[in-house]
């Protein structure tokens, strides 16, 4: 059997048995270890099933029943959870498997996976560079096995889209509520979305597939079990496509030339392009860097070494236990997050920070709601520039990383369905095409970006 | 003196819901520490709340029932604050959005009625419980955490400061307690399910005293605190602002911290939890379970039945109870039914500290017992000692008159003992016939005393006239 190059649709629906794949899987593993990518997990039995046995990663921040689940921190390292989170049990059910947990930020506090308490992904495009964040071990993978596979990654202002742009893979962050986020270690409850991360658009919508649906577990799930799979092929002539205003500007010259291409190309299959004006964008940012921190500092709580992770000798009053676990184990961004989170839902501070960020949020959601009545889709730059050196990256401050979400923020706010497709190259690395729509309008993305992609054509990953 | 203590209390019932108030794990049942778990009410990463519909609708009927205004909808919000009982580190509670606001309780108070403000009721989770071992809580050895009651769903009811004495105090939680258990959300015979910490000043700054457990050191805790508060003044210093807690093995209040070092939440709402809408059907379907309240039945009982504020409030104020006074005057007596539930049932059941549904009477054993006196075959007297036996065991009124041989005696029994006691007390009897009704007081209760408790006194009384005339 030839797997090399092979999607994972193809891997499901070929009726042949893949035994011998998962020697080959863990042979490839080894090769690629070196980009810190991912931690392997041991399969005591590979499933078959529906999905014929289809592997899975899921980003280090979701739950998998005994699997070592560090959510990229110190603080949790040893942990095991000792259930599954609905989409883990969601892909043990239908017959995939688990192989891997992939790096990522800790946390998910991050654009580049640095922050990373383990290890720092290498870019498989340019091990110089990094491989974006915080699904950066994800996005990384997907790029560097050539072996059909899915993986799971999580996004709370771009974690999935921005990564994908980097490392040249298509990355689709649903509607808020269309996964289950039950099992997920939480980075801000009100904005995380857990989605498909591979290298086509086929694989993320079979992704999507077994993933998505209403779960009694997570209350801000809503309900339809639809097969996005089906959409694909269908004709795009007609779509109205919107390029808004300022997302353009502040990218990399190149990167607009790149995407504006794409979107010539898109055009060219019969989708009508307009500029749209849009309001809110300057007041994304600030809004998601007070509400994000805010709710993921009452997350964060829980750390304290007593039930799970982290231990140490327990001396002095609880509050000294706990400042000393909380001071070892947590990283300097999250120590960070934290400080922000706590200021702006202090009394005194709650109504001029927290308040108003929600009160903002909603003229966010509105801005987005206003524009998708006179278009079906927008069209943008995923991320201003391309993957950053890891050494210039690191040598900016905290601010100027955050701007990085820049173009993704609103997005995520809004809580609307993103997909990011590779479209073209800049300094030899992949640059991406970020299509967004309406809520629960997956579909409409997915069609567009299956179009575009048979249009792009196959782009030869690097060899490792 | 006028009065110048102004109490006002917040106070925390366990609801009686089936499963948790966030999970499915049971609420009550094995106390195996830690069996009673799951990953949501431990605070395992990633685990998400689901809340109980039921804890919701006892909500709303708590609400509807102390008058409070209900909002269109509700949220949790999480309330932020370190403690090894607490699993996530916050707590999950109410804060903007309340399940009810601005009612009140009317309760009796020496003949009268009075109006306590009921600022807020809200519903949150409670945390689990620290085991000391091996001293108290700065003397321990080490401490045990049992997430047993993790998520435990809780009532907070928050009054304004309208009380005005401890025995206010006592009185209010009990009033709020029988209206809960009327509700059937509430049972008050478990241990630490009414919890209050209370707000407290002299017409000086207020403390809030923290930590008071159940219905009787509510009033302790006040009386040492307004004390304390007194005796500071009458010493020129001054009451500071501050948060004490109650400490139940000395019955007296410690400070926890001052003013300045205040805790600071930082409530946010909870993003797992999506807001509630309140329909007004709902509501008004659930208004429809809510019986009769305990005041409600009061003045019932004062109008209808003609029945005395005093034994209307006491009947009124335990449910099984007034559901038995109810059953009973289908075919007794108004007045015969009440003396008795009033009287020696009410009388049994405070010796034995205990609700009507704690104990082992029915409305059919005491309707049995009255007939028992009716019919002649016990005393009152001893109708109370067989009320004593059957309230505590499962026996039959009719059995204990046997076994404890109870029955009243008969006529030529109790004319003997007559005799014999006229016999021993000749002098008593002549201070009689020279006038002295109270010697007379004394041979009956001598007759009594030589029957055993099981002559009638009212034909002791009768047949020593008769007899000392003779």
């Amino acid at each position: 059997m030839k797997y090399s190059g092979m999607t994972a649709r193809s891997f499901v629906e070929e009726d042949v048995d893949h035994s011998d794949f998962y020697t080959r899987l863990y042979e490839r593993m080894d090769e690629i270890k070196t980009l810190g990518l991912h931690r392997k997990l041991e399969l005591k039995q590979i499933k078959q099933g529906e999905l014929n046995g289809l592997p899975f990663t899921l980003k280090d921040s979701i739950c998998s029943k005994d699997d070592p689940t560090y959510a990229g921190s110190k603080i949790l390292e040893g942990y095991r959870p000792p259930y599954d989170a609905t989409v883990a049990m969601k892909i043990k059910e239908a017959g995939g498997n688990i192989f891997a947990k992939t790096h990522q930020d800790e946390f998910a506090f991050g654009t580049g996976s640095l922050n990373c308490a383990f290890t720092t992904p290498k870019n498989p495009w340019d091990e110089e560079r990094c491989c974006g964040g915080s699904s950066g071990g994800a996005a990384g993978l997907a790029a560097s096995l050539d072996l059909p596979h899915i993986n799971l990654g999580e996004s709370t202002g771009g974690s999935i889209s921005e990564p994908a742009s980097f490392c040249g893979v298509v990355g689709l962050t649903p509607t808020y509520g269309l996964v289950s986020r039950h099992g997920l270690i939480s980075f801000a409850n009100s904005l995380d979305k857990i989605g498909p991360i591979a290298r086509n658009v086929e694989d993320v919508a079979l992704g999507l597939d077994i993933i998505s649906g209403k779960d009694r577990k997570d209350q801000t799930t809503v309900g339809t079990s639809e097969k996005y799979t089906e959409a694909l092929g269908e004709d795009v002539s007609g779509t109205r496509i919107g390029l808004p205003e300022g997302y353009f500007e502040i990218s990399d010259e190149e990167v607009s030339e790149t995407v504006l291409k794409a979107t010539e190309e898109l055009e060219d299959l019969g989708a009508e392009i307009t500029k749209v004006k849009m309001d809110m964008t300057e007041a994304s940012l600030p809004t998601y860097y007070i509400l994000a921190p805010a709710e993921a500092s009452t997350n964060l709580a829980r750390y304290c070494g007593m039930r799970y992770g982290m231990e140490d000798k327990i001396e002095g009053s609880f509050k000294d236990y706990f400042s000393k676990i909380r001071g070892k184990g947590f990283g300097e961004e999250v120590k960070r997050r934290i400080m922000i989170g706590t200021y702006t839902r202090m009394a005194g501070y709650r109504d001029k920070y927290y308040v108003k960020a929600l009160k903002v949020r909603q003229k966010i959601i509105d801005d987005f709601k206003r524009v998708f009545k006179k278009v079906d889709i927008l069209a943008a730059p995923t991320a201003p520039i391309v993957a950053p050196k890891i050494e210039e990256l690191r040598k900016m401050k905290p601010v100027e990383q955050y701007k990085l979400d820049k173009l993704t923020a609103p997005v995520n706010l809004a809580g609307m369905p993103q997909i990011s497709i590779p479209c073209g190259f800049h300094k030899k690395m992949p640059v991406g095409l970020h299509l967004m729509a309406d809520h629960f309008h997956e579909k409409s993305i997915l069609k567009l970006a299956h179009a575009y992609e048979n249009r792009r054509g196959k782009i030869d990953y690097p060899g490792i | 003196m006028t009065n110048d203590v102004r109490i006002g209390l917040e106070t925390h019932l366990q609801l009686m819901t089936k499963s948790k108030l966030f999970c499915g794990c049971p609420n009550r049942g094995v106390e195996e520490p830690n069996t009673r778990t799951c990953p949501t009410c431990l605070g395992m990463p990633g685990a998400r709340p689901q809340v109980n519909k039921r804890a919701i609708e006892m909500g709303i009927k708590i609400a509807k029932a102390l008058g409070c205004k209900i909002p269109k909808e509700m949220n949790f919000s999480r309330k932020t604050y370190f403690y090894p009982d607490m699993p996530k580190n916050f707590q999950t509670t109410q804060f903007s959005l309340p399940i009810g606001t601005n009612g009140q309780i009317k309760m009796e108070l020496g003949g009268e009625e009075k109006t306590v403000r009921i600022k807020r009721v809200h519903l949150e989770e409670d945390p689990g419980k620290l085991k000391h071992v091996g001293g108290g809580i700065t003397s321990a050895d080490y401490v045990l955490v049992d997430y047993n009651r993790s998520g435990t769903p809780l009532c907070e009811v928050v009054t304004e400061p309208d009380l005005s004495s401890p025995n206010e105090a006592r009185i209010f939680l009990r009033k709020l307690s029988d209206i809960f258990e009327y509700l059937k959300v509430y049972d008050s015979t478990g241990e630490g399910t009414i919890r209050s910490d209370a707000n407290v000043s002299t017409w000086s700054e207020r403390t809030e005293v923290k930590n008071i457990t159940g219905f009787k050191d509510i009033e302790k805790a006040l009386i040492y605190e307004i004390r304390r508060q007194k005796n500071l003044k009458k010493r020129g210093k001054e009451v500071i602002r501050e948060t004490r807690t109650y400490d139940d093995s000395t019955g007296t209040t410690k400070s926890l911290r001052t003013k300045e070092k205040e805790a600071d939440y930082g409530y946010i709402f909870d993003p797992d939890l999506t807001r509630i809408e309140l329909h007004t059907d709902w509501i008004e379907k659930l208004a429809k379970d809510i019986p009769e309240l305990p005041h409600e039945k009061k003045r019932r009982y004062v109008e209808e039945y003609g029945v005395s504020r005093e034994v209307a409030v006491t009947i009124s104020s335990d449910f099984e109870l007034a559901k038995t006074f109810e059953k009973l005057i289908d075919d007794l007596d108004v007045e015969r039914a009440s003396s008795m539930l009033a009287g020696p049932v009410k009388k049994v059941l405070n010796y034995n500290d205990m609700r009507f549904k704690e104990s082992k009477l029915t409305t059919e054993k005491i309707k049995k017992l009255l007939d028992m006196i009716d019919e002649g075959q016990v005393t009152e007297r001893n109708a109370e000692m067989i009320l004593r036996v059957v309230a505590t065991e499962n026996k039959d009124p009719e059995r204990v008159k046997e076994d404890k041989g109870f029955g009243k005696v008969t006529e030529n029994k109790t004319k003997e003992i007559v005799e014999r006691v006229l016999e021993e007390n000749k002098d008593a009897a002549e201070d009689y016939i020279k006038g002295k009704d109270e010697a007379l007081n004394h041979l009956v209760g001598q007759v009594m005393k030589g029957s055993g408790g099981s002559a009638d006194p009212r034909e002791a009384r009768k047949l020593l006239k008769d007899m000392i005339k003779d």
